[in-house]
């Protein structure tokens, strides 16, 4: 068996000690007392099970409060719906909760009340990663998942409960007659959200030609999806042969997994092909897309193009690079847009790097008036760090916070847990986590630059602005040519 | 049905394997510094980093006319540099030791907090007291901070569905101004605040004596107790600040009022009981109350398709499950420091109005008033309760916690006995609250409907 713990070093002996110099935004006093004592730090490692039924199962324990969470990866995507119909795999998450051969809706969701626990099924992300989460976690795989969370003393009981539903689901038509019409209520909900309307827009321009460009049900899928649809999604793709779990919490590992073997015998089924999509190049010529939503008093801008996946050879350079642009208060769209000139409450930049999602974007909310030097000057931290080599200090600056935050993860197992579930999904090496600090503090402020021009779009950048149309339509112009998208 | 059969024999085997569960008490040293400050330490091994939170007695409450927002203003200038630290270097040195860092501000305390590396505790001790004894205030940095908060009202209230209804209610529930106006305040004052307001403010309310310093995790408490003398121990206490008179002037009858909201597309309605003056008990019981009204979850209005378990609450059947007529609802009790409220939300499925759902909850209220919750129910809320232990995992968490309820409630121990207390709630407790604060000399209705424009889209050219 595996150690469960692995040494390592805070990075601060792997990288150059700070001089304190200042740089923009930022005035350095150097009078604060900062510690340069190596820490060190055990992360720990999981300990992995094989399940009959073919699961591969990670194990964390954690025993300070009486509690374990258990998650299971199935096959399950909104990127396995059928052509035409989005959200066949959102319904079938929704509806598996509804009854069971044994059990009405009510009477799970009573049994599940009587002892606090909470079971969930859900989807997947597939085109809803969007703006933010720098490819952490595997929820971004595509995948969908089970949850089960309960107290210790009822965890046994919540994964017998979730066992009926998952083997046994009876998807009973009203049941889904009445989820339909609340859908319709929702999706009219999701049409007030400025930033949901974006996030929308924003998939359909970067991957026009897939169900990647969906993030959630439509208004015409809804009138086409039936319940055989449910039917036949659940019976291809709620199956166990190849997926991976999790479980954390208060429970061994050796329990864990004979727990979990016992209650998940019946769960059988063969792997199901992985989903093929293709990584594609940048979209080449620049272009502006604005839905008006008249009464608006912000904009919303997200600035985008197609970039990197996981499992490319750049994504750590990529990491440290936005680390310096646009990740957290000590980068400098935060310095500079935010609190130098002040045209917004956040503004940030991310790669959403998955197995299917591939794209950097970078977005905020600013007043209408300030649309246009807004605009220009986020326009204008893209070129300085395309054109000019970062600061040494700046870089050490991003290369440590990334390392040292790693500290703080341990704090929280299913932090840690889902990284180590990020490394078997994407088929990263063993001693990736053990070798983190090392990659990152390898990056020069060549391959920044690098990077910086290669997946920072500025003459092909798209812009997805969400705003008062009659108000920001010429100034729009003056970036490149405007398209306008109705909301239906 | 066999298969069930089998399950519940399954289940009741492991239920006999594993032992109860018991919530983990949250255990700290308690001292004050002889300028007044309190210290609350407590020791967590489990990982190698720490916590500290300083929270300040002071928040919108303390706010004066004409000065709403201010004491927000205020926390965003607390990120702007002080004596011995630069603009933007604090969070420069925070996250690049692998920190993270923030502040928050509600109507009853403002608090900052950060996380870091156990070797990082000189740095953040030094990095809080250094704000506390000596904020760089002057125009230039206000008038930039008065911009971003403008900036974060619009983002979430002005730019938002819904974004005035809370405004307008809190209005409506409170007579008295410190309650009456919203934490984030009105433009026009954010507009007029001074840099004379800022000095007076830190002044006035930044003292170590009107704050509470809590520090979590992988710390010795003697060692620490001997450092934050040294970083803190020298800051001079002021003059404590005057207490907040919130008596309101009794109320006789139900408020109504009905808004149009542009960027709405469903209607809602809001109901708030105020609570009365002394109704802590009260308050706590129609806690669990909203529990069993609206609790597990409160609708499906989310994205990205969660199948989790149905809400069996009372609110919830009646309202969305069975008439059809809401698609979300939600329950809660506002706990402060002053009168709190009990608010209940219902956001309506098109077509129908917020008078069919306020006849449905207000049987619910009698209901509540005329027989005691069941004991299934009881039940339901308390083990509920018991998965708050899950939100207690992190050292920030707990430093957050103990700190709110020193600074708020001059009570540490909250944190532990707060739990307890509501899990001893019993049915007649909760019917006893209802018939004293659910009524209609409490109650506050504020209708929300969509605008003319619905705010729609506009239908515009291409796509």
């Amino acid at each position: 068996m595996k150690s469960t713990t692995s040494l390592f070093l805070l990075p601060i002996a792997l990288l150059a000690q700070d001089s304190g110099q200042s740089f923009r935004g930022m005035v350095r006093l150097n009078r604060a007392p900062v510690s340069n004592e190596v820490l060190k730090v055990r992360l720990p490692r999981p300990v992995e099970k094989q399940l009959g039924n073919g699961i591969r199962l990670l194990v964390l324990e954690d025993h300070r409060a009486p509690i374990i969470s258990l998650t299971i990866q199935i096959p399950s995507s909104p990127l396995r719906d059928p052509a035409g119909m989005p959200g066949v795999a959102e319904a079938t998450a929704a509806l598996m909760m509804s009854g069971t051969a044994a059990r009405n809706q009510r009477q799970i969701a009573e049994a599940l009340a009587d002892i606090g626990a909470t079971v969930g099924f859900s989807a997947g992300a597939g085109g809803g990663g969007g703006r933010g989460g720098g490819g952490g976690g595997a929820a971004g795989a595509g995948t969908g998942a089970i949850t089960v969370s309960a107290l210790t003393e009822h965890f046994d009981e919540a994964l017998a409960l979730m066992t009926d539903v998952l083997l046994h689901p009876a998807f009973p038509a009203e049941e889904f007659q009445r989820w339909k019409d609340r859908q319709r209520s929702a999706i009219e909900q999701a049409r007030t959200s400025p930033t949901g309307l974006g996030t929308e827009l924003l998939m359909k321009v970067l991957y026009p030609n897939d169900a990647r460009q969906f993030t959630r049900l439509t208004a015409e899928s809804l009138n086409k999806i039936t319940r055989e649809s449910l039917v036949e999604h659940y019976k291809k793709y709620y199956t166990p042969a190849g997926s991976l779990a999790g479980i954390v919490g208060d429970i061994s590992a050796r329990d864990a997994a004979a727990t979990l073997d016992k209650a998940l015998a019946e769960w059988k089924g063969a792997p199901v092909e992985k989903i093929s999509l293709p990584i594609t190049a940048p979209i080449a010529e620049r272009k502006v897309w604005l839905i008006s939503r008249p009464g608006s008093v912000q904009t919303d801008l997200v600035l985008a193009n197609r970039a990197i996946d996981r499992t490319n050879p750049d994504y750590i350079a990529c990491l440290v690079m936005n680390q310096v642009l646009g990740s957290g208060p000590a980068a400098r769209l935060f310095r500079i847009i935010r609190e130098e000139k002040g045209y917004t409450y956040g503004v940030s930049s991310s790669f959403s790097a998955t197995r299917y999602l591939q794209h950097f974007s970078s977005s905020m909310l600013v007043r209408t008036e300030v649309t246009e030097p807004a605009l220009t000057d986020l326009l204008k931290e893209f070129k300085e760090i395309r054109d000019v080599p970062v600061p040494r200090e700046e870089l050490d600056g991003a290369k440590r916070t990334l390392a040292a935050n790693f500290a703080l993860g341990l704090e929280n197992p299913s932090a840690v847990l889902a990284r180590w579930l990020q490394q078997r999904e994407f088929g990263l090496p063993e001693d990736y986590w053990d070798t983190y600090s090392e990659k990152v503090a390898a990056i020069t402020a060549a391959d920044v630059a690098r990077v910086a021009k290669k997946y920072v779009p500025y003459d092909n950048v798209q812009i997805i602005a969400v705003g008062d149309g009659d108000k920001i339509r010429e100034v729009l112009k003056k970036f490149g040519p405007v398209q306008e998208v109705s909301v239906e | 049905m066999k298969l069930a059969a089998i399950l519940t024999v399954l289940a009741s085997l492991a239920l006999a394997q594993r032992a109860p569960s018991a919530l983990p008490k949250v255990k700290f040293t308690d001292v004050k510094l002889d300028n007044g400050l309190r210290v609350l330490i407590s020791e967590d091994h489990y990982a190698p980093v720490y916590a500290i939170c300083v929270a300040y007695k002071v928040g919108s409450k303390d706010e004066r006319p004409g000065r709403t927002g201010f004491a927000h203003l205020f926390e965003h200038m607390m990120f702007k540099g002080s004596e011995n630290v630069g603009v933007g270097e604090m969070d420069f040195l925070i996250y690049t030791n692998g920190g993270s860092s923030n502040g928050t501000t509600n109507t009853d305390r403002t608090s900052y907090f950060e996380t870091l590396p156990k070797n990082q505790l000189d740095l953040g001790l030094y990095l809080e007291a250094d704000r506390m004894r000596g904020l760089v205030i002057n125009q230039e940095n206000l008038e930039n901070q008065r911009q971003a908060v403008k900036e974060e009202r619009r983002q979430s209230n002005d730019n938002q569905a819904y974004g005035q209804t809370s405004e307008k209610l809190e209005e409506m529930i409170y007579d008295a101004f410190p309650y009456h106006h919203s934490v984030i305040g009105s433009m026009a004052d954010l507009d007029a605040a001074t840099v004379d307001d800022v000095k007076q403010f830190f002044r006035i309310y930044y003292a170590p004596n009107n704050a509470v310093l809590a520090l979590v995790g992988d710390l010795d408490t003697q060692a620490t107790i001997a450092k934050v003398k040294k970083y803190f121990g020298n800051i001079p206490a002021q003059t404590p600040p005057k207490a907040v008179d919130y008596t309101e002037p009794p109320k006789t009858g139900e408020r109504r009022a009905s808004i149009t909201d542009p960027l709405a597309r469903l209607a809602r309605i809001d109901i708030a009981y105020r609570f009365g003056p002394g109704s802590e008990d009260d308050a706590r019981a129609l806690s669990v109350a909203a529990s069993i009204l609206a609790g597990g979850g409160g609708g499906f209005g989310g994205r990205g398709g969660g199948g989790g378990a149905g809400n069996i609450s009372r609110l919830y059947q009646l309202l969305v499950q069975d008439k059809e007529i809401a698609s979300n609802v939600s329950a809660r009790a506002d706990r402060r420091q002053g009168p709190g409220f009990f608010h209940i939300t219902v956001t309506l499925r098109p077509g129908k109005t917020p008078e069919e759902a306020e006849a449905l909850v207000s049987e619910e209220i009698a209901r509540l008033h005329s027989a005691p919750v069941t004991q299934k129910e009881l039940d339901r809320a308390h083990i509920s309760l018991m998965r708050a232990a899950e939100s207690r995992l992190t050292a920030l968490s707990r430093a957050q916690a103990l700190a709110d309820a020193a600074a708020v409630y001059n009570d540490p121990e909250r944190v532990n006995n707060e739990i307890q207390k509501s899990l001893a709630v019993s049915a007649a407790d909760i019917q006893k609250a209802a018939r004293d604060q659910l009524i209609n000399a409490n109650k506050v209705v504020l209708i929300t409907q969509p605008g003319a424009q619905g705010g729609r889209g506009r239908r515009g050219g291409g796509n």
